[in-house]
């Protein structure tokens, strides 16, 4: 058990992403509001990110870091984009709750 | 067309206003009709019966010139198949199928378009007299016109479907006709129980075809195009290919032309009113009586037997089919011939009278003799269309009397005098139909009766010859009392009531064509008559059978496939000849019809001048027997005697009962086909339509689509959460599945200098990667001890060795911390080819380096802190 | 907002806590004596040519605990385990908190919180650039985007889990469950490479210069050589996204109302005044 607590391995930091990640994926799954599910989005992002900066001290590689770069400029076109689409909905609907969002369905 | 065929057809291709000559015979009457039917309410009555009757004339007159110039010039010249053959058009072409409309005259349609034709103008004419109180004139006689233009399809058409056409064609007029009345509910029904019956006969017709196209699926053709790939044209139907197709076993060890003859029969026992589908020809009494005349005596009754008689080549390939033919009309015959006696509407003795004819020539035509069933069925179209418009005349006449029951005879008596003119033509042809020389009737049916004497079909017994004459004969003593009973009823003795003293004769076109028909029923039987040796008649007589010979085949197939054509006109009259003079064989009325039960061409049966002249005078006997009896008994109108035996205690009662009722067939009819029909249709509507259909199919359907409508409305809700939620149960299910199928094992590597590298491959996941490893690398079964720490174990991922330690058996344990489970890999080792291994190249561990490093041994570096 | 104080006072308390923590044991440290040359470099690993690209050497000379600059970069010891464990649990807490309340201002705030723990998570993994950016970009950039859409919006959620739907929350929650059982399982225990263990090698740069791992430098190079197109990608990706953006969010010309409406939540959204909203509550 101490070696768990003190010698922190590849697989706390990955154990961590991964924790991330699914904890946003919850926060996508059950929210209703629209914000919250793209920080929730964006959360996962970031988990992926970690995974990814992981791998790349693992492996020694420092295209990894320029791969998170792009992920993280992707996930601010992402929310930029997101965010205008909420306030659309929202000029048009007067809520942002995913459950009423159903046009899909037509 | 096959070139071999119509190279013997007349060369003669004669047309008329851009259509084959041929095509205008029934085109005439088809224009006669769409005009009386289209514009006939605007038409003057002169006008519509002018059409009408003109059309049907010029077809007539066509007919008349085709046949006794173009067509008697072939015949006389002997040439083979002795026709005019002449396309319209490409009817449906499918394929290599083809199916021409095209028309047909040859020897044996040509005697029917004659009857046709001629008889149908003088029933036109008729018409006019005995309708001329009609409203409904223009429809009257656009229905009878049509009639004629579909009923002179079927007898022209040169293949089965053309054929079909007027047949469905026919099968539509008699209903229009029949039902014509439409405001009386008893004529309307009359009217769609023939349609419905006729319906019955015409889809075994129809099955008959299908049964012969496939057939005839890949038979040679006789022209260059090859192979013929089914063909219902009769000319490709008579090819001896053909002919080797229809004999070949089918169904039941049966021949094919036998199940497709009997399919064929039935299709012409509806139309022509045999058991068991006759029941509807009684009841078509209902429509005006020179239709009945016309459709229900001369024309389109006899379609089955002109069917049969060109389908000879198919039904002399079969004798199984030749025998329910016969039988089926042999008991047809017997059982109208007893019906016929207690009715007691004269045109319904009259119907009973021509079903019971029908099955005369059924016979001739079920022994196969073809010229027999035609030559009866040419004298029965002038004697039986006299009597029905004598019958009209005389009912026309009692109506003018005042009787609301014109069709009575028990009413009637007495008419010969005011009636006198209906009274002898009708006499005339009832001495035909009695068969009383020298009336058409004796010869035709004698010629009958002489060939079922002499048939004995292949595989019967001869009995079965004289069984069909004996029948015949009852039928035909039968024949003579109730047609006599009739006569003596309506024209002997006194008026029996006020209408028959009111009644008088009808006008001349009536009385015009009764003195016509008389005529030829008198005399047209010469031309069939008998020839016997040692009585030379003029030129003329048996000229029917050697005219009718190219177009009917006069051989039996056994089995193996005819030779070559029907014999030509020359080899009949050859044959004749020769045999006249040897005096070994009579030409019996039908050559053919004591040819039965040998294969060659015309095996003739010995007959003596003495049996032909004792069948002659049997025939005539028994007519003349019957018409005594009838006299004995009628005379003096209604018999006491009758009265009295089939009064209620009377010996002869039941029989009376059973002939009044008509054997009780509507009856049973009703009983085991109707109400069976109406229960069934009962029950398939209530399991078919509501169970199975509605609640099953229907509603199931529905169901089952709900179901699944709701799983995926489930998904599909719009809500973008759930699609998420989808996406992560398939991720997790990749998930779950991918790891279902791992499976611990180690590969090996030869390394250069004699190493060996092990690496153990423990599985994915939990089971992989915390798994405690021990190894047994010399194959002792043991695990190994690490060299270098002999306390410990030998452990780790990665293994380098010198490949001499290695045993040929190295054995892995990976035992798992967490599930607590031990998992054991054996593998042979196998020495190598130089440098080749099993294991895929791998990120090489820092062991096998050359330079090792001093840090970072293979083992325990997952461990911290060092 | 009592949780969220709390939140952000136990993150404040244990990042100065864990500072202290990592500095103790070092501060005994010796500096580095020998400053070998960074010159002639042994190669020591030589990465597979199938494997990540580049060549990373590392200089066997020097002392693997320290960069070029004699700084300590070691992630090893019970300090640098504490400072893992509270950063790690400031993200866990920050993103539980993003997806548990109700008000959407303090969930931003644990967005935030985590942001800053998973920059510091990044730093552990020598990537410091790339934890500058995490701070700058999300933490401060985007986090403010979202803090004003929010204002606009300013309306808290009735309820902030769908009441309907609990069919698929349970199968998503069993799903998300056994991916988190799988991903854990599977990342715990991956293989690492020996030389992992050891501190990031300096990287040999194209120009001949030796840069430290992770470094705004060497990321640089990285970048600019091998991830040129990617980069001129999003950068083209992010003007479009802009653009989509303003196109997307500006008031369609015929609905002025709305618009107003719209203008009138702004204004009440600025004044901080408690949004009514008469028409559709």
């Amino acid at each position: 058990m101490g070696d768990l607590v003190f010698d922190i391995g590849y697989g706390h930091f990955l154990v961590l992403a991964a924790v991330l990640f699914v904890i946003g994926m919850a926060g996508v799954l059950i929210r209703r509001n629209a914000l919250i599910i793209l920080m929730s989005v964006e959360l996962m992002l970031n988990a992926a990110n970690m995974t990814l900066l992981a791998f790349s001290r693992m492996w020694g590689d420092l295209s990894a870091h320029t791969f998170a770069l792009i992920v993280i400029a992707v996930a601010a076109a992402e929310a930029a984009v997101g965010l205008a689409i909420v306030v659309a909905v929202f000029r048009g609907r007067r809520n942002v709750d995913v459950d009423r969002l159903t046009a899909l369905r037509h | 067309m096959d070139p071999q065929s119509a190279a013997a057809f007349v060369t003669a291709d004669p047309h008329f206003a851009g259509l084959p000559l041929l095509a205008w015979i029934p085109l005439l009457p088809l224009l006669g009709a769409f005009i009386n039917l289209v514009f006939g309410r605007w038409l003057s009555r002169g006008t519509v019966q002018a059409i009408a009757i003109a059309a049907v004339a010029a077809a007539c007159g066509l007919v008349v010139y085709l046949v006794f110039f173009p067509l008697y010039d072939a015949f006389r010249n002997g040439q083979g198949g002795v026709g005019i053959e002449q396309q319209v058009y490409t009817w449906i072409e499918v394929g290599s199928f083809k199916a021409q409309l095209a028309f047909r005259l040859d020897t044996l349609s040509s005697v029917m378009v004659l009857i046709i034709t001629f008889v149908g103008t003088w029933i036109h004419i008729y018409s006019t007299g005995y309708m001329s109180h009609e409203p409904r004139y223009a429809a009257y006689f656009g229905y009878l016109n049509l009639f004629m233009g579909a009923m002179l399809i079927l007898v022209l058409g040169s293949s089965l479907p053309v054929m079909f056409i007027g047949w469905e064609g026919v099968g539509l007029c008699s209903f229009l006709l029949i039902g014509f009345w439409y405001e009386n509910d008893a004529y309307a029904t009359a009217g769609r129980k023939a349609f419905v019956v006729n319906r019955i006969g015409d889809f075994c017709f129809l099955l008959g075809m299908f049964l012969l196209f496939w057939a005839t699926k890949d038979i040679a053709s006789s022209d260059a195009s090859g192979v013929v790939r089914g063909s219902l044209d009769f000319a490709t139907l008579k090819l001896p290919q053909a002919g080797a197709a229809f004999v070949q076993p089918f169904w039941g060890g049966e021949r094919l032309a036998a199940a497709a003859g009997i399919l064929l029969f039935i299709g012409a026992s509806g139309k022509s009113a045999q058991i068991p589908l006759y029941v509807w020809l009684p009841d078509a009494m209902a429509g005006p009586t020179p239709v009945s005349a016309l459709i229900h005596a001369a024309t389109m009754v006899t379609a089955g037997v002109y069917m049969i008689c060109r389908m000879s080549f198919l039904f002399s390939a079969s004798t199984t089919a030749l025998i329910v033919v016969s039988t089926i009309g042999l008991l047809t015959a017997l059982a109208a011939a007893f019906m016929a006696f207690a009715q007691t509407d004269l045109k319904k003795v009259l119907a009973y009278s021509t079903v019971s004819q029908l099955g005369f020539m059924f016979v001739a035509a079920g022994t196969g003799n073809w010229t027999a069933a035609i030559f009866h069925l040419m004298t029965h179209a002038f004697f039986k269309a006299c009597l029905f418009l004598g019958a009209g005349s005389v009912m026309h006449g009692m109506e003018h009397g005042g009787s609301h029951t014109p069709g009575d005879i028990t009413t009637m008596g007495g008419l010969k005098k005011h009636m006198p003119i209906t009274r002898i033509t009708f006499l005339i042809s009832c001495l035909a139909i009695a068969g009383i020389f020298p009336f058409s009737g004796f010869f035709s049916k004698d010629d009958i009766l002489g060939g079922a004497f002499h048939a004995h079909p292949p595989g019967w017994p001869d009995l079965y010859g004289k069984f069909l004459w004996v029948g015949l004969s009852v039928a035909a003593l039968g024949t003579a009392v109730y047609m006599w009973r009739l006569y003596f009823l309506v024209f002997e003795s006194k008026e029996r009531t006020k209408e028959a003293e009111g009644a008088h004769e009808s006008p001349a076109s009536m009385t015009s064509a009764l003195v016509v028909l008389a005529t030829f029923a008198t005399v047209i039987g010469l031309i069939g008559a008998p020839a016997l040796r040692s009585i030379k008649l003029p030129g003329f007589t048996h000229s029917l059978a050697a005219w009718l010979a190219p177009s009917v085949t006069h051989q039996w197939h056994e089995g193996t496939p005819i030779e070559g054509e029907a014999p030509s006109a020359k080899d009949v009259a050859a044959c004749a000849n020769v045999e006249e003079e040897q005096g070994a064989c009579t030409m019996d009325s039908g050559a053919a019809g004591v040819c039965m039960g040998e294969e060659h061409h015309l095996a003739c049966e010995p007959a003596s001048d003495l049996g032909t002249a004792g069948l002659l005078g049997g025939a005539l006997g028994i007519g003349l027997l019957g018409i005594f009896i009838a006299w004995r008994l009628y005379r003096n109108g209604p018999s006491p005697t009758v009265a009295k035996l089939t009064a209620e205690h009377g010996p002869l009662h039941g029989a009376y009962e059973a002939s009044k009722h008509k054997l009780w067939v509507d009856e049973f009819y009703d009983l085991s086909i109707v109400r069976g029909f109406k229960a069934l249709a009962r029950g398939l509507f209530e399991i078919v339509d509501r169970f199975i259909i509605d609640t099953v199919a229907v509603n199931g359907a529905a169901f089952v689509v709900g179901i699944f409508a709701r799983i995926s409305r489930w998904f599909q809700n719009g809500s973008v959460q759930r699609y998420l939620a989808g996406l992560i149960v398939g991720a997790a299910a990749v998930f779950f599945i991918t790891d279902c199928h791992h499976k611990a094992t180690f590969d090996y590597e030869f390394l250069t200098g004699g190493q060996l590298h092990l690496r153990a491959e423990p599985g994915a996941g939990i089971v992989g990667s915390q798994a405690v490893l021990s190894w047994d690398l010399d194959g002792d079964g043991v695990a190994d001890r690490d060299p270098k720490n002999p306390n410990k174990p030998l452990s780790g991922m990665d293994l380098t060795v010198p490949a001499g330690d290695v045993g040929a058996k190295v054995t892995l344990w990976i035992e798992d911390p967490i599930a607590r489970e031990t998992t054991r890999v054996t593998r042979t080792i196998e020495m190598p080819e130089p440098t080749v291994g099993s294991a895929a190249p791998r990120p090489p561990s820092p062991t096998p380096a050359p330079s090792p490093p001093p840090a970072a041994p293979a083992t325990g570096f997952s461990r911290g802190g060092n | 907002m009592s949780i969220q104080k709390a939140f952000l006072f136990l993150l404040a308390v244990a990042i100065a806590l864990g500072a202290l923590v990592a500095d103790a044991p070092e501060a005994t440290a010796q500096p580095a004596t020998a400053q070998p040359a960074a010159g002639q470099p042994v190669q020591l690993h030589v990465v597979p040519s199938d494997g990540p690209r580049g060549g990373v050497t590392v200089n066997p000379t020097i002392d693997p605990d320290r960069n070029l600059h004699g700084d300590r970069v070691e992630s090893h010891g019970k300090g640098m385990a504490l400072l893992f464990w509270v950063f790690a649990a400031a993200s866990i807490g920050g993103a539980l908190f993003v997806v548990t309340r109700r008000n959407l201002i303090a969930a931003v705030m644990g967005m935030v919180g985590s942001f800053l723990g998973i920059a510091a998570v990044y730093m552990m993994l020598y990537a410091h650039f790339l934890a500058v950016v995490q701070m700058l970009v999300y933490a401060g950039a985007i986090m403010v985007l979202f803090v004003f859409v929010i204002m606009i919006l300013n309306r808290p959620e009735d309820e902030p889990v769908a009441p309907t739907g609990h069919v698929g929350q349970v199968v998503g929650g069993i799903a998300i469950l056994y991916l988190l059982f799988r991903l854990g399982m599977l990342l715990a225990h991956v293989h690492v490479p020996a030389s992992a263990q050891l501190a990031p090698p300096p990287m040999q740069l194209p120009g001949g210069e030796v840069a430290d791992w992770g470094t705004v430098k060497a990321v640089g190079s990285d970048l600019f050589s091998g991830g040129l197109f990617p980069f001129e990608a999003i950068s083209i990706l992010l003007l479009i996204s802009v653009v989509g953006a303003i196109a997307i969010a500006k008031p369609l010309k015929d609905d002025d109302g709305e618009d107003a409406d719209l203008g009138e939540d702004l204004a009440t959204a600025a004044s901080g005044a408690p949004h009514t909203d008469g028409g559709h509550a």
